[in-house]
């Protein structure tokens, strides 16, 4: 199968940019050649054009949950989300972006994507370094992908 | 008094929360936006390599990265003491056109029009570009995603990479356009420039044609009466790229108008306790708080801030829209914030004359893209982003290193204004703490005509509905909870 990887976060918002830090740390890791890893810095619509042409996606991104902890990590099929946040204000979410794509039948269309969220608190100062808690985290995410991949 | 609190808001995806205080009787007393501003810029910014500063700081935002990255490639074109040949200026501002071009699209279709397109009225749920495309059809959706795509193209083609551009250098660009680039590209443009003229017929349509629109656009609560702020070229018309600074009056006067370096002359920054926001105010009148009006020196910044601000447009068919516009709403300054919407389509139109303009201009394949830069020292660059005014100011030190660095983004440009929206859309439609979906709408529209930008750190998973309302008593405990799907 077809697969990407992809980290979305920002790299100058610390624990935000967990998502791409997982990537690093899978670049170690993974042999499979059909696997893509990719990062992104981006949302909704451009997540949309990152992903087209891939059967499976698996994202990992920085995630705040009400009741969990930072460092925490946790599986999610884009279904169980009321909404995937872009990574910015202006754009739609990502599942907004993908019904549309389906309703606009659009060919390349993935057929399974989950979603690996990193709980995080603080993504408001500006910081190119994860915090300790988040920073741990990022083994566990990085065994759950290769978990993940195993099915494909 | 009461405290009703929407957040978060539905599609403007940020942080942004609107507490609206109601008194005794239920009626709006006042309504605050609380924006968590991102913290640490100056520090972070400090000591970095001065040549980072384009890619660090297209960063902070996820969809104005080209404002960003440009706001700082002048500001260093500035701080290098460098004048970048004519034709770097013209590939940057080509490239700047489309990101004009992509993000007016995706807020007319996504973010400000369901409002129009679908209704005010309508649920939530439809209220979004799947309603848009219930009611306008599926080919009206595909011509959406094209162009959208397309003005990304033209951006990553110029820029060098997609969404992010990596091409700024201070003195020029790194990276030229080859003749099959301009094939390419003018093909996109003429293709951006049908779906404009299209996409102001469709405004025409459904907006113009419909008396209840038309009346909500000029009713009191979306009316502010501020002065108005945006780049000018030497003939005042509006430019995103480059020009001065002006700003104009309630009666559509020359108040001022600047190079950027005297930003500190006649900008001052108003810090509110009780707020995350900074208010921005204009020197020679004050601060007179928030209230609009000649003697208060609020202002406003993008589209709208910027059609008033200028003496017209310079392309001939933007132009001729333009006058459209102040005719049919009365006149120069138009004071209607969800006139906003109108002007960000003129806009749209304007970016694709000027691209044809620049595609088509014999210097844009030149290879003189770059100039020696001189000795590092002060630096103050601006652009026009989407939503407004952007200026970046930095202080580089004699080895190229950031010293200080400081920002004034469109959004805190808007920051006054935006709050009173607020407020006069929240009096205008709660009454005796009534409050429907449908009304509360309406306050978001006043706040989500100027395209707001929050922090892009939202990787945020919400524990509940879109939409949740807070009513906490006159000491602020929480005396009620509802959701709105």
């Amino acid at each position: 199968m077809k697969t990407i990887v992809l980290g979305v976060g920002n790299p100058i918002l610390q624990d935000d940019g967990v998502g791409l830090h997982v990537i690093e740390a899978l670049r170690e890791r993974l042999t499979n050649p059909k696997v893509t890893l990719e990062t992104a810095m981006t949302g909704g619509m451009n997540l949309l054009d990152l992903i087209r042409g891939y059967e499976k996606v698996i994202l990992i991104d920085a995630v705040k949950q009400l009741g969990s902890h930072p460092g925490e990590v946790k599986r999610f099929k884009l279904t169980d989300l009321p909404t995937v946040h872009s990574c910015n204000p202006h754009d739609v979410s990502l599942s907004e972006a993908l019904q549309l794509a389906e309703q606009l039948k659009e060919p390349q269309l993935p057929s399974s994507i989950i979603l690996i969220g990193i709980t995080v608190d603080n993504t408001y100062e500006f910081g190119e370094h994860l915090s300790s808690t988040v920073a741990s985290a990022v083994p566990k995410a990085v065994n759950l992908v290769l978990e993940e991949l195993k099915n494909t | 008094m009461k405290t009703i609190t929407i957040d978060p808001i539905t599609r403007l995806e940020g942080h942004g929360k609107i507490n609206i205080f109601l008194n005794d009787h239920g009626d709006v007393e006042n309504a605050y936006l609380q924006i968590p501003e991102l913290r640490g810029f100056e520090k972070f910014a400090e000591g970095r390599r001065a040549e980072d500063m384009p890619q660090i700081t297209s960063r902070i935002c996820g969809v104005c990265p080209v404002a960003h990255h440009f706001a700082a490639t002048k500001a260093l074109d500035a701080a290098f003491h460098v004048d970048p040949p004519a034709a770097a200026k013209k590939l940057r501002e080509l490239l700047y056109t489309g990101y004009i071009i992509y993000d007016h699209i995706l807020h007319f279709y996504f973010l400000g029009g369901p409002d129009f397109v679908v209704g005010p009225e309508a649920p939530a749920a439809k209220r979004n570009i799947l309603g848009v495309i219930e009611k306008a059809g599926l080919d009206v959706a595909k011509d959406v995603i094209k162009h959208r795509a397309y003005g990304q193209k033209i951006t990553a083609i110029l820029g060098g990479k997609a969404t992010h551009p990596v091409c700024g250098l201070p003195g020029g660009v790194s990276k030229g356009l080859s003749k099959e680039e301009v094939v390419e590209i003018k093909n996109m443009v003429a293709s951006c420039h049908t779906f404009a003229k299209f996409t102001l017929n469709l405004f025409e349509d459904v907006v113009l044609k419909n008396k209840t629109y038309v009346d909500l656009i000029q009713s009191d609560p979306y009316t502010l009466k501020t002065y108005n702020m945006g780049l000018v070229d030497k003939h005042n018309k509006v430019n995103f790229y480059d020009g001065l600074i002006r700003v104009t009056d309630q009666e559509a006067q020359e108040l001022e108008k600047f190079d950027v370096k005297d930003y500190t002359k006649h900008i001052a920054e108003l810090v509110e306790e009780w707020s995350y926001m900074k208010y921005p105010y204009l020197k020679s009148v004050g601060w007179h708080g928030l209230t609009d009006g000649k003697t208060s020196g609020i202002y406003r910044v993008g589209p709208l801030g910027r059609l008033n601000a200028a003496d017209g447009m310079a392309t001939p068919q933007a132009e001729k829209e333009y006058k459209r516009m102040f005719d049919t709403l009365g006149g120069k300054p138009v004071n209607s914030t969800l006139a906003f919407h109108w002007a960000r389509l003129i806009e749209l139109l304007y970016a694709t004359e000027r691209a044809k303009e620049l595609i088509d201009d014999a210097d844009i394949t030149s290879t003189h893209i770059r100039n020696p830069v001189g000795t590092p020292g002060e630096g103050i660059g601006v652009v026009e982003a989407a939503r407004g005014t952007l200026i970046h100011h930095y202080h580089v030190d004699k080895k190229g290193l950031i010293e200080k660095a400081n920002m004034i983004v469109a959004t805190t440009n808007n920051a006054g204004a935006i709050t009173m929206s607020v407020r006069d859309a929240a009096k205008g439609v709660i009454h005796k703490g009534h409050v429907t979906e449908g009304l509360l709408n309406k306050v978001e529209m006043a706040f989500r005509a100027y395209d707001p930008c929050f922090g892009c750190a939202t990787h945020t998973l919400p524990g509940g509905l879109p939409m949740t309302v807070n009513i906490y008593d006159h000491r602020r405990k929480l005396y009620k909870t509802f959701s709105q799907p």
